[in-house]
């Protein structure tokens, strides 16, 4: 069938199906993903164990660094209960690459691109997935941290923002282990991504603020995009809506997701080729 | 008589490295036609099938299915076309009857019939009983079994089958048999591969042998004995195709997108 331009008629109706069955695609594929999410259902707990555990420990053995001068007034538990979010998030985000190995070593991706469906819903709906995770553990991490005591100064508006943060960051870095999914067709190579989370987690105002690090330490911290996301859900938890650090961390996240998204499709075309 | 429904002219397939694993072969298959398409290992059969199902991007030649030329119409081909793969590419974490869902509606198929497609085919294999199981915990068979059904799911005008029945015991082979035997009675146009050559001299009614990239010789079965003056099809392959010499060659360059990752990634 010859493609219809648009200025022939049936342009329109051909148009309006094409956004239907591109938005069907996109919906379906979503529903398939998110379901991967809770099967099986013990896969929901391990993403949580890291961020609970360094919160426990940090938040109880390193309670006096809140007291050394230079330090914000707040309570080192405050301090660190963005870092708590953004750990499950930071942990989790990089299954999407795995499970893409598991979907073209079992032959199911291939599956999927002999159909008539738009190549680009596939990406979307892996994203998608990975946002509605990146929500799950969001909200279950903050009932956790609310019950330990956390305060979260901007109330319900501030942990809005600190989702929407989160969400951008978590598809962003999912992007990261994709790209590598795609390129090399390998889980254990996929998998060994996952020694990126430590640096780039811990090469931040993560534990401590920045006028409290070594200098050399605090010019990496200002490298590391990690810092500016960490910076304003900190804001946000401690500080109020004052200052840059919130409009960072959009930038942030929003400069890493558009870049690795388009490597993502980039590679994606590639790997079609 | 049934017109041709699959059209394949001077199609060429040369991988980087200048190897050549399609070598500009010819041919047809009617409407209706239980095809056999053999060769041994590294012959060109799967990158063959991959680029009648646009997996593959031909170099050179045409193809035509239901007289679309594939490479402009990939999204009508699809339509017509099931392919069940050497790979089964079973999704683990979910049932059968999920996965024929999500796949009716990637066709763009209405509930009704969707619904309608998945009650029949899942009686045609025979796995109603176990249609809201997960599919990991299905034996090879039923997977197999399980695999062909969701390559019908939207209907399709011809079906693509490698080697369907690779690695199945002899019940489960006689189960799958039976099943194509019911398709292509019912009008459907069945393209096998298969290194089984009792199944292809028991279910093809036309073969063609491929070897290193070109197409050796066609027929019947019976035709196919008598011209090369043999007992049985096995005897036919055997005198027909030499050693496997380029096998490795080919298979070091992916014969589809996705191959890499059945060795563990890229090398």
């Amino acid at each position: 069938m010859p493609p219809i331009r648009s200025h022939e008629p049936g342009a329109e109706v051909a148009v309006k199906t094409m956004a239907n069955t591109f938005f069907s695609d996109w919906y379906y594929l979503s529903i398939r993903n998110i379901k991967l999410i809770w099967r099986p259902l013990l896969a929901l707990l391990p993403p949580f164990f890291m961020p609970i555990f360094f919160f426990a420990v940090n938040s109880l053995s390193l309670s006096a660094l809140a007291k050394v001068p230079g330090f914000p007034d707040v309570s080192y538990k405050d301090f660190i209960a963005p870092v708590a979010m953004f750990t499950a998030i930071f942990f989790s985000a990089g299954n999407a690459g795995i499970e893409m190995v598991q979907d073209i070593q079992s032959g199911y991706f291939k599956k999927l691109i002999i159909m008539p469906i738009n190549r680009l819903a596939i990406i979307l709906a892996k994203l998608t997935e990975v946002a509605v995770q990146a929500l799950g553990q969001g909200l279950v991490m903050l009932i956790l941290l609310l019950i330990w005591g956390v305060h979260f100064k901007t109330g319900f508006l501030g942990v809005l923002t600190i989702f929407a943060i989160l969400v951008l960051f978590a598809m962003a870095w999912s992007c990261i282990s994709m790209i590598f999914a795609l390129r090399t067709q390998n889980a254990r190579l996929v998998q060994s991504m996952f020694i990126l989370v430590f640096p780039l987690l811990y090469l931040t105002t993560s534990q401590a603020p920045k006028a409290l690090l070594p200098h050399t330490f605090g010019v990496i911290t200002g490298y590391n995009p990690v810092t500016y996301i960490i910076e304003g859900i900190r804001a946000l938890v401690i500080t109020g809506w004052g200052g840059h650090a919130v409009g960072y961390a959009f930038l942030a996240a929003g400069s890493m997701f558009v870049v690795l998204v388009t490597i993502v499709l980039l590679s994606f075309r590639k790997a079609l080729k | 008589m049934a017109g041709n429904i699959i059209e394949v002219k001077n199609l060429v397939k040369t991988y980087p490295g200048d190897v050549k694993a399609v070598r500009g072969i010819n041919f047809n298959v009617k409407e209706g036609e239980f095809f056999g398409f053999l060769g041994p290992n590294g012959a060109g059969k799967t990158t063959t099938i991959n680029m009648l199902v646009n997996l593959v991007k031909k170099t050179s030649g045409t193809v035509k299915i239901d007289g679309l030329e594939i490479s402009d119409n990939p999204d009508e081909i699809y339509k017509k076309v099931g392919f069940a793969m050497q790979e089964v590419g079973l999704d683990e974490v979910a049932t059968a009857r999920e996965m024929m869902q999500l796949h009716g509606r990637l066709y763009h198929m209405p509930k009704a019939e969707i619904d309608a497609q998945i009650a029949k085919l899942l009686k045609l294999v025979e796995l109603e009983k176990v249609a809201d199981k997960f599919t990991s915990t299905y034996s090879g068979g039923m997977r197999r079994r399980f695999d062909l059904a969701l390559s019908l799911i939207h209907k399709p005008k011809v079906l693509f089958l490698d080697e369907p029945t690779q690695g199945l015991d002899p019940h489960a082979r006689q189960l799958i048999w039976g099943h194509l035997r019911e398709l292509n009675k019912q009008g459907m146009t069945i393209f096998l591969t298969t290194h089984f050559m009792d199944e292809a001299e028991e279910l093809c009614d036309r073969i063609e042998i491929m070897d290193k990239g070109v197409i050796v010789t066609e027929g019947s079965p019976a035709e196919l004995m008598k011209k090369h003056n043999a007992k049985n099809m096995e005897e036919v392959f055997l005198k027909t195709t030499g050693s496997t010499i380029g096998e490795e060659e080919v298979n070091a360059n992916a014969p589809d997108p996705f191959s890499r990752a059945r060795s563990g990634g890229r090398r």
